[in-house]
């Protein structure tokens, strides 16, 4: 065939709109490489990320807030009056106005530790490498600056600001005095891991977390004071208490006669210093705790955890008084406000939060720094890392003219961002802030996505995509095999795109419930230990639904009018009446007959007779679509009716009910929830009660519906195999 | 062959099928007509006539796939009466038809088994034949008709010639005394018929007794002993093929071969 002069232009324009898509990609390419690179190398540009707040504390007056940051940089807050008059102003007052902020700067670590001295003129603060700055508030200067030797994990300042304890990587604990900045005692490392180091209120005593146990201190002396471990209450009632799991948080109480300690375990225990019994205890976080502080009178305790909540106990005996909720992240510092009206809360969800006590009530939000998670900032440069390698083959390969090339492009820049910039934009869109701070902190996410599409239209314009689906050279009907390949292949990427797309904006939607993920995380594998008891109900029941339909479908199209009667009643009783009503019925009709069995034989049984009912048709269906030649075949070699039935007509009415029993099977392990009335343990009943006992419904059944979800999703790929080797006798 | 046509020639005389006043009833329909039919052993019967005339329901009735309404069969020995209590009836139908082996004009292949598994089902469960003695022998089978190489297909696989050929194979395997053909070319494409009516003709050269309903009238010229016009429930004419196409006596005869002809 000829050339025509219109072929000629296609070719050219097709030749420059593919020159075009490959100087785009080798743009984005380099680009991303580029930013990778300089990331993991540590280099300045990068992803605006919140500042993840370590510790929290409070002057005197309740006046100025300070926070030390991940960033290295201690903010300071004038904290507004209205605050401290109470009760303090409602939530939508207070978020309109922003705090005056203060930014020291100086350590070039993160800032642990954060304590303002008594009288309110100075401010301790350590880093974790090691070093420990006092700053002078009035003029925001550092005064003096001590290096203890880091890497540390904990540090904490006595009350009265004399000293500082530091507790280091390697376990070893030191005391310094801040008027000397002289070290002036020290602790050896131990076998038992150290997370923890709290001082008493005027720098008497230190004590450290040591494993499950706590450990005290005369820091004069260094001399070992008491061990907190946990001990057999009653022997004899096996009644143990103590920790489970090591020790996160520490606290003196301001009289330095109990000891607070909060575990991994999630629960606090209240010690008494004196004998080394345990005068109070508390559950009610839901994972670690992770920072805790008493009021002034030592009468109420405040505790963070990483379940992102804050909570208060009463004593004496650790009475939970209130939960306070909204934080995205672990809480690590918080402090009382002027007489206990308020809380303050600083979060590594790079918040600092204010509360009323009296309502529970979030009155003020402030941000040392508006940005996204620390987590999106990584998963960006490790986004670029990889797509820009990829896409690097895919450069290559679009140069060659290869349709794979193509189709991964088309895939790597339409997936991709979806999930890397999909969910960190619908985050900031669930921030509390107005519409400015969300754009200045999403804008090079929004300038992303722009080029992606750019690049995606590039890649998908007519004289590209003929381009690249027609093979070169190639005979005609080849290309034409070729293109309609491609097609398929295109339209398989672009329907899980939208997949994706969906689950994206779901699971963003589902984080606007404001979802306790921290008790779903706590709570999922018990609840998730159900999907065993479910499956196993299903499929107890659908087999005896097999075995009952079977039979029930043999009455139906038999010639005897028992057998008949018989299967058309238990149709028809059990078509008509509810499977709820059913189940009941089972469960408490039994024992009138003194039949007592276990509650998950009843539910098998209700299930099973219910679907036996409704799969009668589906089999005498299936029965029947066996021609009458079949019979006779069978017959005329001298099968009887049962062999002829058995051998013949039951394997190939197997192969035709087998999708609709398929069907059956996934609605049946979605009604067996019905059966948790009987308080059978499955998945239903479990989340029902979890929910209830912690007022968490919605968390609990969102888990049920997931794993329901994920078992019909399993079943369906199984039904698929086995579908397709039942068909195998239908290939042609 | 020979284990194949185990009738020996000289029981010539005596007739191997013996039907005696048969009638069949559907609801009021009167299909067969009170007819007799001795065959011979090694003989061809061919029954050719118009649809609706009771071939098929004639052929079907030797076995009990229709139950007569009168008179009697008896087959190899074995007689049925269209009145007999239920027991013994059911007994001797199963006897007659392990001696009476089937083709059926749509095959009637089992689907959801392989070429020889449709072969050895049979044997296997019916007469308690030893899975590895029923394989040889339905592989000698397979070869038999030509289609050793078609061993492991399922029936989807295969053309409706090879599925008549298989079909052939599965009644042989047990070994039946007659064979009985309703119409076993009548499903097929003209091309595939040829390979079919060959089967046939070897196994009537083999010596087989067959019945065979049929509108080949090459098979029935070529192989036939005999040649019935079966019309109205009754037989027109019974005749030699030489003489029933070349010089019929009757006249239903005669306007039967002009209409096909």
């Amino acid at each position: 065939m000829m050339a025509s002069p219109m072929d000629d232009s296609k070719a050219r324009s097709s030749a420059a709109a593919v020159r075009l898509l490959l100087i785009l990609v080798a743009i984005t390419v380099v680009l991303s490489l580029l930013f990778a690179l300089q990331y993991f190398l540590g280099s300045p540009i990068r992803l605006s990320v919140i500042s993840e707040i370590y510790d929290l504390d409070l002057d005197p007056n309740t006046a100025l807030v300070a926070v030390g940051a991940d960033d290295g940089n201690i903010y300071l807050w004038d904290v507004p009056p209205q605050i401290n008059t109470s009760p303090p102003p409602d939530f939508e007052l207070a978020q309109e106005t922003t705090w005056t902020r203060h930014v020291w700067t100086g350590h070039t670590a993160p800032v642990i530790a954060v304590t303002f001295a008594p009288d309110g003129s100075t401010l301790i603060s350590v880093s974790q490498d090691g070093e420990i700055r006092i700053w002078d508030v009035a003029s925001e200067q550092t005064r003096t600056s001590i290096a203890a030797g880091g890497p540390l994990v904990d540090a904490d300042v006595s009350k009265d600001a004399s000293s500082v304890a530091v507790l280091g990587q390697d376990g070893a604990i030191q005391i310094w005095d801040l008027a000397t900045e002289k070290q002036i005692q020290s602790v050896a490392p131990d076998d038992e891991e150290r997370l923890v180091v709290a001082l008493n209120a005027d720098g008497t005593q230190i004590a450290a977390g040591e494993g499950k146990n706590a450990q005290t201190w005369d820091v004069e002396t260094g001399e070992p004071l008491q061990t907190l471990q946990g001990y057999w209450e009653d022997e004899e009632k096996e009644d143990w208490v103590g920790h489970e799991k090591v020790v996160t948080a520490l606290q003196f109480s301001p009289d330095g006669q109990t000891l607070a300690t909060g575990s991994a375990d999630t629960t606090i225990l209240f010690w008494d210093l004196e004998s080394g019994k345990i005068v109070a205890d508390s559950a009610g976080h839901w994972a670690t705790v992770t920072t805790m502080v008493f009021n002034t009178e030592g009468k109420v305790l405040l505790t963070g955890g990483k379940d992102s909540k804050l909570r208060t106990l009463r004593l004496p005996g650790g009475r939970s008084t209130a939960i306070y909720e909204g934080h995205l992240a672990t809480v690590y510092g918080a402090a009382f406000g002027l007489q206990s009206d308020t809380i303050f809360s600083g979060s590594a969800d790079g918040t600092l939060r204010v509360w009323e006590t009296a309502n529970q009530k979030q009155v003020h939000i402030e941000w040392p720094k508006y940005g996204f998670q620390m987590a999106w900032g990584r998963t960006l440069a490790l986004w670029m890392l990889v797509s820009g390698l990829l896409g690097a083959i895919c450069l290559w390969g679009l140069w060659k003219r290869r349709i794979w090339s193509h189709l991964v492009a088309v895939g790597l820049y339409l997936l991709g961002p979806i999930v890397v910039l999909g969910l960190p934009l619908f985050e900031v869109i669930s921030y509390p802030l107005s519409l400015g701070p969300k754009l200045q902190i999403a804008w090079p996410l929004l300038g992303l996505v722009a080029w992606y599409l750019v690049l995606l239209v590039a890649l998908l314009r007519e004289p590209v995509a003929l381009y690249y689906e027609a093979p070169q050279a190639a005979p005609l009907s080849e290309q034409l095999v070729a293109s309609q390949q491609t097609l398929k292949t295109r339209f398989g990427i672009f329907s899980l795109a939208v997949w994706i797309g969906v689950l994206v904006i779901l699971y963003s939607v589902l984080r606007r419930f404001n979802l306790d993920i921290a008790f779903m995380g706590h709570y999922l594998r018990f609840i998730m230990a159900g999907s065993g008891l479910t499956m196993a109900v299903s499929a107890a029941s659908i087999i005896l639904a097999i075995i009952l339909a079977l039979l029930g479908a043999l009455g139906r199209l038999s010639n005897n009018p028992i057998a008949n009667g018989i299967s058309s009643f238990y149709i028809s009783l059990i078509r008509g009446t509810p499977l709820l009503v059913q189940i009941f019925i089972w469960y408490l009709g039994l024992p009138r007959l003194g039949i007592i069995l276990q509650s998950v034989v009843a539910g098998i049984l209700a299930l099973g007779v219910n679907y036996g009912a409704y799969m009668t048709e589906i089999f005498r269906a299936g029965i029947q679509a066996i021609g009458k030649g079949q019979y006779e075949a069978a017959e005329a070699l001298g099968m009887s009716r049962g062999q002829t039935f058995r051998r013949i007509v039951l394997p190939q009415a197997f192969r035709v009910v087998i999708p609709p029993i398929g069907n059956e099977f996934i609605a049946m392990m979605k009604d067996s929830s019905l059966v948790s009335i009987m308080s059978i343990w499955e998945l239903t009943y479990r989340a029902q009660k979890i929910g209830r006992q912690n007022f968490r419904n919605l968390e609990t059944f969102l888990i049920a519906a997931a794993f329901y979800w994920i078992l019909t999703v399993m079943f369906q790929l199984l039904q698929g195999k086995l579908e397709e080797y039942m068909a195998r006798s239908e290939r042609r | 062959m020979s284990e194949l046509t185990n009738t020996p020639e000289q029981e010539g005389s005596e007739p191997i099928i013996k039907v005696r006043g048969l009638h069949k009833y559907f609801g009021p329909l009167h299909v067969i007509r009170g007819v007799d039919l001795d065959v011979a052993p090694t003989e061809v019967v061919v029954i050719i006539g118009p649809s609706g005339g009771g071939k098929s329901t004639f052929l079907r009735c030797l076995n009990f796939l229709e139950t007569p309404s009168a008179g009697s069969i008896e087959i190899d020995g074995v007689e049925i009466k269209a009145q007999e209590p239920a027991g013994e009836h059911h007994r001797h139908i199963r006897e007659i038809r392990q001696k009476a082996g089937m083709v059926f004009q749509q095959f009637n292949l089992f689907p959801h088994m392989t070429a020889l598994g449709n072969i050895i089902e049979a044997p296997s469960t019916v007469k308690g034949l030893s899975k590895k003695e029923a394989i040889a022998k339905a592989e000698e089978l397979l070869e038999w008709v030509g289609l050793s190489d078609k061993r492991d297909e399922f029936p989807s696989r295969l053309s409706g010639g090879q599925q008549q050929r298989v079909a052939i194979a599965r009644a042989l395997c047990m070994e039946p005394k007659i064979m009985l053909f309703d119409e076993p070319t009548s499903a097929l494409d003209p091309e595939l018929i040829g390979e079919v009516v060959d089967v046939m003709e070897r196994l009537a050269n083999e010596g087989m007794t067959m019945i065979v309903v049929t509108h080949e009238l090459h098979f029935a010229q070529d192989v036939a002993d005999r040649v019935i016009l079966m019309a109205d429930g009754g037989w027109a004419e019974t005749a030699p093929p030489s003489e029933f196409f070349t010089n019929p006596k009757e006249e239903r005869t005669r306007q039967f071969l002009a209409h096909i002809l």
